[in-house]
């Protein structure tokens, strides 16, 4: 397969095992298996923002001693975000009157396709990933950020002063996460010296000593800011100033009703799995179980494996930002500035000095001294 | 100086309070939450609910309904004799025996005077319905008082009559058979409706629903 499509590597995988494609011509072929990658990731990415809903619900429900939903579908309500999909797809799309029309219909397409961008280079397996780009993580954090513009269209289209406050909240917020969310890819990218996300992953081959937060602590640091950035990013609780419930009605998607309303929903928890599946890749070996012998099974056995581990981590990121929301009180505008720049800015500029001086001195050791 | 130590205070603070709700989550005893048509609380055991009727121990001596502050229970029946599919009480016939939930007002003051303590305060609390029809009760069955009810308890109202018809024209020969049999002797026995007299006394106060059936609990029961 010479590479002349960037999606490589998903359609080598489908090639493999389907190997009477051969014969195809690559211009029928690619563009095909270019669509069934762009279907599937869809479909997880819709799974996953059901999945995540609920998840979401239960967690809070049980934080707060309730029990949250329990009827729909039979076990622990397993059915409940469906129903509410379906309630959202009967209701009326309603446009204000007064709104300017056109980027108020496309913001949320906006917002949704920033996030399902970043799908794109998301690796399931050693080859189960769309496009694995040479600039695949630094694709990721300049494709989620297209969802600050669909953000701002919303809030500006609007005609709303809550909206507003909340799109120029969410711009005033980018400018101050994206810094440090950068500075620590960047260290990730020292570390692994690529910033292909297959990469990276690899950098991190072997026993799970080998991940990034274990190999020395500048990643280890490094690694918290991340997280704490990609938090702000996925615009949540205790950085969810552009929604701010209690102050803003609903921010930015104050005026938006049925699947228009959704569709932000689905930018906001596909941005969360995103930003938990970058902090896996990044930081915790990806697709990787940590174990060798797993990794080396080859064939269909081997990609299960590698998608369970990948989604196992990524919801385990998840959860943890789902549990930090539900403990802590929203932070005010300006105490989040001082935390993304008086806090995070030195200290993942003390982490890339630190990462960039370990890989000159001992590039070959983990945070315990084991040998690679 | 203060920079380290706000890092430090922060995390503290953070980790200690997702501590707590990591707990919260962990636990699921913490949680308050009563799945409630599938599961109910257990109330005290004076709880005053639904009320019910344990129909055969009635005596249908209309005590409920006089103590009633807002009228809401409503008997009909007859001690006259026997109709046709009522419910037996006591040597009574009970045609209708409902509590409109429109009105009552728990106040339990329906159970206080019942001399054969008949009719109670339930534990049942979630009693609802569509129209104010459904929110009358019909004790004898359980449910509310339906159509088929309503056209039983029309028909029985004749039958009510009827019997206490009957009843009066019975005794009425009696009484005139009575008459000739002292106009026969032509002697004693100068009273004779003296000892019809405290017959009926077991019932002077019923006062039904005011509607209908005035003679239904008036003439007191076959001794």
């Amino acid at each position: 397969m010479t590479p002349t499509l960037a999606s490589q590597t998903l359609a080598r995988t489908i090639l493999e095992g389907l190997p009477f494609l051969e014969g195809v011509p690559g211009w029928i072929l690619y563009p095909t298996l270019l669509t069934v990658g762009c279907v599937l990731a869809v479909a997880i990415l819709s799974v996953f923002v059901l999945f995540a809903v609920w998840l979401e619900r239960k967690v809070s429900a049980h934080m707060q001693c309730r029990l949250g939903p329990m009827e729909a579908g039979g076990f622990h309500g397993w059915l409940q975000t469906v129903t509410d999909g379906v309630k959202l797809l009967a209701k009326e799309d309603l446009v204000p009157k007064h709104a300017d029309r056109f980027p108020f219909l496309i913001a949320p397409i906006i917002a949704f396709t920033g996030v399902f961008l970043a799908f794109v280079v998301l690796p399931f397996g050693r080859n189960v990933i769309v496009a694995d780009l040479n600039i695949g993580i630094f694709y990721v954090a300049a494709v989620s950020s297209i969802e600050v513009f669909g953000v701002l269209m919303a809030g500006y289209a609007s005609n709303n002063k809550w909206s507003l406050f909340g799109a120029m909240r969410a711009a005033a917020q980018m400018v101050v996460y994206e810094i440090p969310l950068g500075i620590a890819i960047l260290a990730v990218a020292v570390a692994a010296g690529t910033l292909g996300m297959q990469g990276i992953i690899d950098a991190q081959s072997g026993w799970f000593w080998n991940w990034f937060v274990f190999r020395n602590p500048f990643l280890l640091l490094t690694f918290v800011i991340f997280f704490l950035a990609s938090m702000c990013e996925c615009k949540r609780a205790p950085f969810d100033l552009p929604e701010a419930e209690s102050e803003l009605v609903s921010g930015f998607h104050t005026e938006y009703s049925g699947m228009r309303f959704a569709m932000f929903l689905f930018a906001e928890y596909g941005a969360l799995f995103v930003a938990s599946a970058v902090a896996a890749v990044a930081f915790f070996g990806g697709w990787r179980t940590g174990i060798p012998v797993l990794d080396e099974i080859p064939g269909v056995a081997g990609v299960a494996i590698g998608m369970t581990t990948m989604l196992v981590k990524a919801t385990v990121f998840v959860f943890i930002q789902m549990w930090a929301r539900w403990t802590l009180p929203r932070v005010r505008l300006d105490h989040m500035f001082t935390l993304c720049l008086k806090y995070l800015l030195p200290f993942s500029l003390v982490g890339l000095v630190g990462v960039c001086l370990w890989q000159l001195a001992l590039p070959s050791h983990t945070l315990w001294f084991f040998v690679r | 100086m203060t920079y380290f130590r706000n890092i430090y205070t922060v995390s503290k603070s953070i980790l200690t309070g997702m501590g707590l709700t990591l707990r919260y989550f962990l636990n699921p005893a913490t949680t308050t939450t009563i799945q409630y048509p599938h599961e109910k609380e257990v109330l005290p055991e004076r709880h005053r609910g639904i009320h019910y009727l344990e129909t055969e121990k009635c005596i249908m001596c209309f005590k409920c309904s006089n103590a009633c502050p807002v009228d809401c229970i409503a008997i009909e029946g007859t001690r006259d004799g026997r109709i046709e599919g009522a419910y037996v009480g006591k040597k009574c016939e009970i045609s209708k025996f409902t509590i409109d939930y429109t009105k009552c007002i728990f106040c339990n003051l329906c159970c206080e005077p019942c001399p054969e303590l008949c009719i109670h305060m339930g534990p049942d609390y979630d009693f609802s319905g569509y129209t104010r029809e459904e929110m009358v009760k019909n004790l004898l069955t359980g449910d509310y008082y339906n159509a088929s009810d309503r056209s039983f308890v029309r028909w029985a109202r004749g039958e009510i009559e009827r019997l206490a018809e009957e009843k009066k024209r019975r005794k009425a020969e009696e009484a005139a058979k009575k008459k000739a049999e002292a106009a026969a002797a032509a002697k004693g026995a100068p009273k004779p409706e003296a000892k019809d007299a405290p017959k009926p006394a077991p019932k002077p106060t019923a006062e039904p629903k005011a509607k209908e059936e005035p003679e239904a609990g008036e003439k007191g029961g076959e001794a």
